[in-house]
């Protein structure tokens, strides 16, 4: 094998394989990078057996061919030359090292066979849609905070699609909730996506996705999906993931639909005012206090050894006095989601489910369950 | 085809034996109790080869009559149950097996004078063989005699252990039941070699049983114990309690008696567990006595065949009581650490020649490293390790309590936990830092070192565990309340603290057949699983019916916070700020030991710095 590639192409493409390249493994080849050269093209994959890489980038290919070598170095070794380089990579019949050279630096990588490498699988995923990146990304965003990393419910690890509704008023629906809140957003479901069934992305894949979304501008997502699998193929670069083989829970059930105590107030401030007063609150718990009462919000919290905060913010709200806990942090992640300027808190009493809205985008909801405090 | 039949009594006789008689040390028991409850003085034990040869106790008790023997050799003869009541019984033995059971696999021979008896009789059995009676003269008393132990059960013979370890069973049992007695005298003879000698205390209170206690655990472990004495209701508690720095790798420095029977009991053991929990590392055991006193007919003896196992009749009162009064003696001396860590570093400071610490020029500090390694190592001149060495190596030299010489302070006779009591600033005034991490401090005694950091650890952990349990728990309610599925009892015993469990953090309720819903837990523990902590703590509540693991998970995400917000080593300190820290562990309890059950400080008597130069013997 032997090709010239230029460095940000070859840059782009392993920033994204080593992400997906466990650091620890104790099979050798998951370490490594597939290289594959033909046609004026170097195809790039790289698996953690869950999840699936394949990037492509254009490649003067000089002699075609097909090895492996770890992710990591190699990605290090790119990172670190300069701008422009144009890399020669070559691998001589027999030899199991590959050279990767580039003005007067040479590396000598070792190589393992690529046949040891684990095959992409080729099932059939019989539901496929088009899906807009930025569709994708709001799902993702909007909910991923959400996720819980407690591993004994593992179906809580990811974030649930499912669609919602058909036609013209049909959504694709995104849910992730670590049982202490849940995040809910909707986009208009894609055509072809009625018939997808529910699953749960894992957590990591969310991740990768999305960085991939990010470089690869307004082209459509495409996506197709079995009940075990999901594949995303986004410009020349495709994942292919396991789905988390669960259920996730009846979360309607949990989401309350008539609280009748009902706040509006201004977002950016009570982000940053919760943020001010959280700071007393020193312990892991985070506890802060918020007192409505007509017209105005008291937030407060108290530490034994780091003294009391209180801040005071007007806010619509007639419903008479109720005081309710929250963990700040989850407020805080919250509030980093709504993008209007104003925020919506619909409560029950201070012990039930609190919804949260964002006036300016009806398509998201969240719910944080209180603290007692 | 065989058929259904009854056993005849030898058989019967040699399956008892093997419930109750599993090694010469259990022979040693049955007859040393039989004795103790014939109201010895005096009981003397010899045993020959282990005791696979003979075994033979004596004692100055009541005796039995020439009619009683051969009644005694029968199965289920007992003069210890009066009226037949098994509710209360006072006595030791009351099962009125051991007899029969010995003489069913052994050469057995009683003799007996009762008190005021002209002569005293001797009755021999051999197997199923009851010989006749033989007058004989001896001392007023009883001496039974056990030869070839096991030669009619070669199976069991083949499962004892070395000479060595038989010979130390027997002295452990010994040394519980001498423990439990100290009005008592007790001897005990291997081969012609006298092993242990405890003198009788006449009274039967505290300061008998302290000396006993002395005497079987050693000066050097004595001195660092603290001395409780707590009752509630019905049951009364003595205790002996080692600093948790003195604390060993196994529990066979623990010491249980109930009504004066030496017990083995889970139930007692988690129970001390617990009173030190947090004060220990990983899985190093406090040494300690500890002596129950309950009303007979609320406690239930006859559970286990060897009576190593009992019933309590309100198992929550003897477990409240034994970790509230520990768990306040350990917080009020708090801040002693182990006299022996101090006599561990005298040692290591000796110039060269005579000591192990002394490695001429190289890196700072080798002895106080060292001190530390000691420190993990078992104390020198403890009863255990005296008594092994002692088997080891011929030369013991008889005599009563030798342990008390080996007593470098020569404070023979001190009372344990009085040392620094009186003293207003006990840790004194600190006059230097060393290696950015170590305080030194004058003492009207000596002086001390600290570790800077442990000690703070130890504070900062004190601070916010208070405010944690103070403030009451904040509780983060759960949106997807948890099913947790359980086993057996264990939902009917977490459901019956659910209150308790609430005021830690955590809402549950029964949810259908074995199994609970959890609706809140204790925020601060954040999102971890809630499934294994809820199962682990309903074995803690079936085990020692205290919900130690949700107290320790939460103590432990304290203890994390501590040790990342306290003064790390190698931050210099001024004067006034290692007075404050000296000053702060003085108020705050448990500064003797680090969160991981470290020592914070040493201390170097005067005495001992004096020794060191040559100034004093």
């Amino acid at each position: 094998m032997k090709i010239t590639i230029e460095r940000a192409a070859l840059l782009r493409s392993l920033s994204h394989i080593q992400n997906v390249v466990e650091r620890r493994t104790t099979i050798p080849i998951l370490s490594n990078v597939k290289l594959e050269a033909r046609d004026e093209n170097l195809a790039l994959t790289a698996t953690d057996l869950d999840l699936t890489l394949m990037a492509n980038e254009k490649a003067d290919v000089i002699d075609p061919g097909v090895t492996t070598v770890s992710a990591h170095t190699f990605f290090d070794i790119v990172r670190k030359f300069p701008g422009e380089a144009a890399i020669t990579l070559e691998q001589a019949a027999g030899s199991t090292e590959m050279t990767v050279e580039a003005g007067r630096s040479v590396f000598h990588l070792p190589c393992l066979a690529a046949d040891e490498f684990p095959a992409m699988s080729l099932e059939e995923l019989d539901v496929r849609f088009e899906i807009l990146p930025a569709d994708l990304a709001r799902l993702i965003d909007k909910t991923r905070f959400a996720i819980s990393t407690e591993e004994t419910r593992y179906y809580l690890n990811g974030i649930h699609m499912h669609a919602a509704g058909s036609g013209p008023t049909g959504t694709l629906r995104g849910v992730a909730t670590d049982g202490h809140r849940l995040s809910r957003v909707e986009v208009p479901l894609p055509p072809g996506a009625e018939n997808m069934p529910p699953i749960i992305v894992p957590r990591k894949t969310v991740g990768e996705i999305r960085k991939l979304i990010e470089t690869a501008g307004d082209v459509p997502v495409q996506v197709a999906v079995s009940s075990a699998r999901i594949q995303f193929g986004c410009g020349p670069d495709m994942l292919v993931s396991r789905l988390i083989d669960g259920t996730f829970p009846d979360y309607e059930r949990v989401i309350p639909m008539s609280n009748e105590r009902v706040a509006s107030l201004p977002a950016k401030v009570f982000a940053e005012a919760v943020d001010r007063v959280a700071t007393i609150s020193t312990e892991k718990a985070r506890a802060v206090k918020l007192a409505f009462d007509t017209g105005k919000i008291t937030i407060s919290a108290v530490s034994a050894d780091a003294g009391r905060a209180v801040e005071e913010l007007d806010a619509e709200y007639p419903d008479g006095a109720l005081e309710i806990g929250f963990n700040a942090r989850y407020i805080l992640d919250m509030m980093s989601q709504i993008d209007g300027g104003e925020v919506r808190i619909e409560m029950a009493n201070a012990a039930a489910p609190t919804v949260v809205r964002d006036p300016a985008d009806s398509g998201a909801l969240y719910v944080l369950m209180p603290m007692r405090v | 085809m065989s058929r259904i039949r009854r056993l005849d009594e030898g058989t019967i006789n040699r399956i008892a034996a093997g419930e109750v008689i599993e090694r010469p040390a259990s022979v040693v028991k049955e007859l040393v109790e039989n004795a103790i409850d014939a109201g010895a003085g005096r009981i003397d034990v010899f045993i020959d080869d282990a005791g696979r040869r003979l075994i033979a106790v004596e004692d100055d008790g009541i005796g039995m009559s020439p009619e009683e023997l051969p009644i005694a050799v029968l199965r289920h003869a007992t003069s210890k149950l009066v009226d037949d009541d098994l509710v209360r019984i006072t006595t030791l033995g009351f099962r009125g097996e051991a007899l029969p059971s010995i003489g069913s696999i052994a050469r057995l021979s009683l003799r007996s004078r009762p008190q005021g008896a002209a002569e005293g009789f001797e009755l021999l059995v051999d197997g199923d063989e009851v010989g006749a009676l033989r007058p004989t003269a001896m001392r007023p008393g009883s001496r039974v005699e056990v030869r070839d132990l096991f030669y009619r059960t070669p199976a069991r013979l083949k499962f004892l252990r070395s000479d060595r370890a038989e010979t130390q069973a027997i002295v452990e049992v010994l040394k519980r039941l001498a423990l439990a007695h100290p009005d008592i005298a007790f001897r005990l003879v291997a081969d012609d070699r006298q092993l242990l000698d405890y003198e009788a205390r006449l009274a039967v209170d505290g300061g008998a049983q302290e000396d006993r206690v002395r005497a079987i655990l050693g000066q050097a472990a004595f001195t660092n114990m603290l001395r409780v004495e707590a009752a509630r209701a019905e049951v009364r508690l003595l205790a002996f309690a080692g600093l948790p720095t003195a604390a060993r790798g196994d529990g066979r420095a623990q010491f249980f008696m109930v009504n004066r029977r030496p017990v083995q009991d889970r139930l007692l053991k988690s129970t001390l567990r617990a009173a030190y929990s947090d004060l220990l590392f990983h899985d190093r055991q406090p040494v300690a006595a500890l002596f129950l006193d309950v009303e007979a007919s609320a406690l239930d003896v006859n559970v286990h065949p060897t009576k190593a196992e009992i019933r309590f009749r309100a198992p929550d009162d003897v477990r409240g009581l034994i970790i509230g009064s520990l768990k306040r003696a350990l917080a009020e001396h708090g801040h002693r650490a182990d006299t022996a860590l101090g006599q561990d570093a005298a040692r290591l400071f000796r110039p060269g020649g005579l000591g192990r610490g002394w490695r001429g020029p190289g890196p700072a500090g080798p002895g106080l490293m060292e001190a530390a390694l000691a420190y993990q190592a078992p104390l020198p001149g403890t009863a255990d390790s005296h008594v092994n060495g002692d088997l080891a190596e011929a030369g013991f030299a008889p005599g009563s309590a030798p342990r008390q010489e080996t007593n470098p302070e020569g404070e023979d006779g001190a009372r344990p936990g009085t040392a620094s009591s009186a003293d207003p600033w006990p840790l004194g005034a600190a006059r230097a830092q060393l290696h950015e991490n170590f305080i030194v401090a004058q003492t009207r005694e000596g002086l001390i070192i600290v570790d800077q950091h442990a000690a703070h650890e130890r504070i900062v952990y004190e601070r916010l565990k208070a405010g944690l349990h103070a403030g009451g728990v904040a509780r983060q309610a759960l949106l997807l309340p948890e099913i947790v599925e359980l086993e057996g009892g264990e939902q009917s015993v977490l459901i019956g603290r659910a209150d308790e469990l609430a005021e830690l953090g955590l809402v549950l309720e029964g949810f259908g057949e074995g199994a609970v819903i959890v609706r809140e837990v204790p925020a601060i523990l954040g999102q971890s699983s809630v499934a294994a902590l809820v199962r682990d703590l309903a074995h803690d509540l079936e085990e020692m019916g205290q919900a130690v693991r949700l107290k320790e998970a939460i103590d432990k995400v304290a203890g994390t916070m501590a040790c990342h917000g306290s003064v790390r080593a190698g931050r210099r300190l001024t004067i006034e700020e290692m007075n404050a820290l000296l000053r702060r562990m003085e108020t705050t309890p448990f500064t003797g030991q680090c969160i991981h059950g470290r020592p914070t400080y040493i201390s170097l008597g005067l005495a001992e710095i004096e020794r060191l130069f040559g100034r004093r013997a």
